[in-house]
């Protein structure tokens, strides 16, 4: 019943996703299937979590085998995948409504559903790419139906994601060849020798990757602008977080043995403070709701691969927790940008203000989510953060001080972002607008409620979700659950909360007004000209990649046109030439061909008395 | 019917039936758009009988003494593979020229040399003998030349004799070497040559003559700038050439000769992979620059047939099989993709993609064949690419090479790169032509049908790889 409750839990959204596009024309009919499909979803994820089940058909001969296993970790990433799935499509029926192209948005959602299911279940290595892979259409799909122009990003989106996967199959190739099986749990290998390390570098370039980390980050900031709304509360802020990290904690903690102090765990460790850090500046100077989020949707990642990377109990414990508590504040964050979008017609910050009375609900929803990606007790960002604190302190105390600053820098954009939104004067424009309709609030409190919940009572998601995914012999005999803080940690915490608040007053003061309150940093010496480069694009992996690809193109242009010379040019004249110069053989005068003849015959004599 | 005769008939009906199609389009067009899808599809369903005797192991010849030997044709996994591909791409090309060359002059010559060229791809498939295969070998450049040039203009037929030197000076070459073959091991047969070749391996002379021939069938690097220039034939023509049966002569001869009957020395286990690097690479950043579309797909070809290659001379069951895959999956998306582009062509009269744009809004369906295409031949799943894509790099990176397989991972990240812009560029963004309909329902079908095909194969991969799987170990002598 369980093995077969999982390929249900594969088919049944890829078979409604069908109906769903068979009826995409049908608006209303068109989404009630795909809140059935949701539906449907949830109560197969729901069924699934906590049982185990392995199902192998052997299938090639060349290592893709069907097979699928659910445990406590996989179990744990459907159920919260269809979560989130059923809240988004909830908060999209008014949302889309009257869109063009809500059926192809829905068709696609549960299509990313069908493979992110598959991703999280399979075994085996090379099926795992297949679903991985898979996501990358919708990806496209999902950015390209957004506002006019929005291909852009979709092909941007695509190219950055779709290298790093060409990486992780290359990863993949490798690591099945060393361990000598594409079964994942069957995989045993170590970092000491060559071959595994590059296997574990392309695997882990894969799953940074779909998380969103740097430098494959780029094209979230501007999907942010383009797609439809719920695609960023989907897609960058819940399922490729929750695929992305799951992977990288698998590859970590069952594929290969990552050890603290080993130069691999540094690495990571590295990345994620780079992209805590750069994100986050970012971030702060943006003055677009969405775009602003988007930067964080990278930030936030940062922590998770510190967490993990730390490879101690704490620091991955806390990074898993994070995983599931980004998914949940950042999709409500964005949720809370839509509500905002479509009750305005705008996201620019500027355009904003007051919000806070007009719509209490949505701010509600607000001031609970940022506070919880800001760290702020006892939402649960803060329970999750002062783990990866305590693991990153354990392996050096650099880490420690880069994730702290990226608080204080976290803290401050989203005090200039509440202030500018929901604070302040009431712009004309928006002297008219109302609450959001009931069926968008819903998701946005029920996901709310689990920030809180799951701060407050810790205890449900690290017993029941994270920590089993360790085991007892990885937990060292820890329980991470409660209250019990390392005092230290936690006064770091609330200084740097209070230097954040302090800081926004400081810039609200000198500017005068919320939008304005990172001004101060923004045109700091030195940080103001960085930030126009970066603004300007360049830094953008993506730019510097298609100019490097260019480069590329030119050289082998021009290689490829010198070949094209060698045929069409040079065989060409070499060949004139010689016929030019037989030619002026051939005079036209009689004795000189009889002297040819007569030389000929002669040649052909003394060869033959030569051979005898 | 006796197996040998289905073979015989799958080479014979296309190759002397092509002959009546001139007769026949005298006398009523129709009938003879008819008559030539028809004889592929003999060969089609020939084809399709001969999967259940070669699957369960037996080896199908035909023999007939003359002069040069005794074998003639010889049917194993591989060749009805290779069959089964060219002649399923070939059949939906013949569909489509229904209504693309519908609009031009010359229609029974080029119904003629169509069919004739999907023939002598048959009896090349299956020929069990050096002289034979010379023989088939050289009706495809005849046939190849005379379509390339098939709008007659004077720069267009000078291509078309480009293309017929640069392969027939390969050809020669070949020649050269299989006599010196014949030479060192006595005979004209396959068969004959693999039992005396066993423990006295090919001098490298003969080799690399052979060799040169094969690359300038394929048109890889140093031999093939002439495919980009002959993009200027028909559209359905050039998606003959690129995907269905001309370049996938060289890769099939490369298979037939030097993986099943003649195994190289060593060495080329190192050179053929580079060679195929390079060319791969230089064809794909040659395609990121090329803004004519006809032009730039066959720079796509280019650069896949590198990956193929790769698959087929780095040793090993997984390359290999991913090798033979990779011909499948390549030969129907890069068909579709011609395709989608002789729509374009056809009904913009523009082949610039800097002058075309948002073409999605009026050929929705063209834009979406193209675009699962290009997914295929980028290598995402579930379309048929994706497999074909991971078995040669895996099985590339069990081997000593490793940065050969790397420059084959950047390469594939160029794929993604140039491919997309060609999307973007014709179907996206601002129309800057005037918008025509869609191309006629004939033409539009076998796009779609080609993109259908593309997922089938990858969503059914049971069949394809469980096929080329069994043809590896044939080859590889693991079963019989």
């Amino acid at each position: 019943m369980t093995n077969n409750l999982m390929y249900f839990a594969i088919l049944l959204p890829a078979v409604i996703s069908l109906l769903a596009f068979a009826t995409r024309k049908m608006g209303k009919v068109c989404a009630a299937t795909a809140l059935l499909g949701a539906v449907v979803n949830l109560v197969v994820a729901i069924k699934l979590f906590g049982q185990t089940a392995a199902v192998h058909v052997p299938w090639t001969s060349w290592g893709l085998d069907f097979t699928l296993r659910l445990y406590s970790f996989s179990g744990f990433i459907v159920l919260a995948a269809a979560g989130f799935a059923l809240a988004i499509t909830l908060y999209s029926l008014p949302f889309m409504a009257k869109r063009e192209h809500s059926g192809l948005f829905y068709f696609q959602l549960l299509l990313s559903v069908a493979f992110a299911n598959g991703a999280a279940l399979a075994d085996n290595l090379i099926l795992l790419l297949f679903f991985w892979e898979g996501l990358l259409i919708t990806l496209y799909g999902l950015i390209a139906i957004g506002r006019p122009g929005a291909w852009k990003s979709a092909m941007k989106a695509l190219v950055l994601v779709g290298v790093s996967d060409v990486c992780m199959m290359f990863g993949i190739a490798l690591a099945g060849h060393f361990a000598g099986t594409m079964q994942i749990s069957k995989m045993h290998l170590v970092l000491t020798e060559t071959g595994p390390t590059l296997a574990f570098l392309f695997l882990i370039i894969g799953a940074t990757a779909k998380a969103g980390a740097l430098p494959f980050h780029s094209w979230i900031p501007d999907a942010a602008e383009d797609a439809p709304l719920p695609f960023m509360a989907l897609m960058p802020a819940a399922f490729e977080k929750l695929l992305g990290i799951y992977f990288l904690a698998r590859i970590t903690l069952d594929m290969f043995a990552l050890t603290p102090g080993s130069w691999c765990s540094t690495l990571l460790m590295t990345l994620g403070a780079i992209t805590i850090l750069v994100a986050v500046m970012m971030a702060l100077i943006q003055k677009d709701y969405k775009r602003l989020l988007a930067y964080h949707a990278i930030s936030q990642v940062g922590y998770m691969i510190l967490g993990i990377g730390t490879a101690v109990p704490a620091g991955i414990v806390g990074g898993l927790f994070h995983m599931i508590n980004h998914a949940l504040y950042k999709s409500g964050l964005f949720l809370s940008g839509g509500s905002v979008e479509r009750q305005t017609g705008t996201t620019d910050l500027s355009k904003l203000g007051g919000l806070a009375r007009q719509m209490p609900i949505t701010f509600f929803c607000f001031f609970v989510t940022a506070c919880s990606i800001s760290g702020v007790p006892p939402f649960n960002g803060f329970i999750s953060k002062e783990l990866i604190y305590d693991g990153a302190l354990e392996r050096g105390g650099i880490f420690y001080a880069a994730a702290l600053l990226g608080s204080f820098l976290t803290a401050a954009s989203f005090l200039k972002l509440g202030h500018s939104a929901y604070f302040g004067k009431v712009s004309e424009a928006n002297k008219n607008v109302k609450e959001a309709p009931w069926a968008m609030l819903v998701p946005m409190l029920t996901i709310a409620g689990f920030c809180i919940l799951f701060g407050v009572y810790n205890q449900l998601p690290l017993h029941k979700l994270i920590q089993p995914v360790l085991g007892e012999h990885r937990l060292e005999g820890h329980d991470y659950a409660g209250w019990h803080f390392n005092i230290m940690l936690v006064v770091g915490t609330l200084v740097v909360l209070a230097l954040a608040l302090l800081n926004h007053f400081i810039g609200v003061k000198r500017s005068g007004s919320g939008i304005g309150a990172a001004d101060h940093i923004h045109y700091a010496p030195g940080l103001h000209q960085a930030y126009d480069a970066a603004e300007k694009g360049w830094f953008d992996p993506y730019e510097l990649g298609l100019t490097l690809a260019r480069g590329v193109g030119r050289v082998t242009w021009g290689v490829d046109r010198f070949i094209n010379w060698v045929s069409d040019g040079l065989a060409v004249g070499v060949t004139a030439m010689f016929s030019y110069l037989v030619r002026s053989f051939h005079t036209g005068s009689l004795p000189i061909y009889l002297w040819w003849a007569i030389a000929g015959v002669a040649l052909v004599i003394i060869l033959l008395v030569k051979v005898n | 019917m006796s197996l040998d005769t289905i073979m015989l008939l799958v080479v014979v009906v296309p190759v002397f039936g092509s002959l009546l199609l001139p007769l026949v389009g005298k006398v009523c067009k129709s009938t003879r758009n008819g008559l030539a899808l028809l004889l592929v599809l003999v060969s089609l369903a020939g084809s399709l009988m001969l999967i259940g005797p070669v699957m369960s192991g037996k080896v199908i010849t035909l023999t007939f003494p003359t002069g040069f030997g005794q074998m003639m044709l010889m049917a194993d996994r591989l060749a009805v593979f290779m069959a089964l591909v060219s002649s399923l791409v070939g059949a939906i090309i013949v569909f489509y020229s229904w209504g693309y060359i519908s609009h031009y002059e010359n229609q029974n010559e080029y119904y003629l040399l169509v069919v004739l060229f999907l023939g002598a791809m048959m009896g090349l498939v299956f020929a069990a003998n050096l002289l034979i295969l010379y023989i088939f070998w050289e009706i495809t450049a005849i046939a190849s030349w005379r379509l390339i040039g098939f709008f007659r203009s004077p720069a267009i037929v000078l291509r078309a004799d480009k293309s017929f030197l640069v392969t027939f000076f390969g050809a020669t070459m070949m020649l050269l070497g299989f006599i010196m073959v014949r030479e060192q091991a006595g005979s004209w047969d396959l068969p004959a040559i693999k039992a005396a070749l066993v423990g006295h391996p090919l001098s490298s002379a003969a080799v690399a003559l052979i060799l040169l021939g094969i690359l300038s069938k394929s048109a890889t690097l140093p031999l093939q700038t002439w495919l980009p220039d002959a993009g200027v034939a028909p559209s359905p023509v050039t998606a003959l050439l690129h995907a269905a049966v001309l370049v996938k002569i060289g890769v099939y001869a490369y298979a037939r000769l030097f993986v099943v009957n003649m195994p190289l020395p060593e060495i080329w286990q190192t050179i053929v992979p580079a060679i195929a690097g390079v060319s791969a690479l230089v064809a794909a950043g040659a395609a990121l620059l090329e803004t004519d579309l006809k032009r730039l797909i066959a720079f796509s070809t280019i650069s896949q047939i590198g990956f193929i290659f790769l698959g087929l001379s780095i040793g090993g069951e997984l390359a290999l099989a991913g090798g033979l895959l990779y011909i499948l999956m390549h030969g129907v998306a890069k068909g579709g993709l011609f395709l989608c582009a002789g729509i374009v062509e056809q009904n913009t009269h523009c082949k610039d993609i800097t002058k075309l744009g948002g073409l999605i809004k009026t050929m929705p369906v063209t834009a979406i064949a193209f675009l699962i295409c290009t997914f295929s031949v980028i290598g995402i799943p579930p379309l048929g690419g994706f497999f074909s894509k991971y078995m040669v790099i895996a099985g590339a990176a069990k081997g000593p090479h490793l940065w050969i397989v790397l420059s084959f991972v950047g390469t594939a990240f160029l794929t993604i790169i140039y491919l997309m812009r060609v999307f973007v560029m014709v179907f996206m963004g601002e129309p800057k032509t005037e918008l025509k309909s869609e191309g006629s329902p004939v033409m539009v079908w076998s796009v779609a049908l080609l993109a259908l095909l593309s997922i089938a194969g990858g969503l059914l991969i049971y069949y394809p790889s469980f096929f080329a799987t069994e043809a590896t170990r044939q080859i590889l002598g693991l079963i019989p």
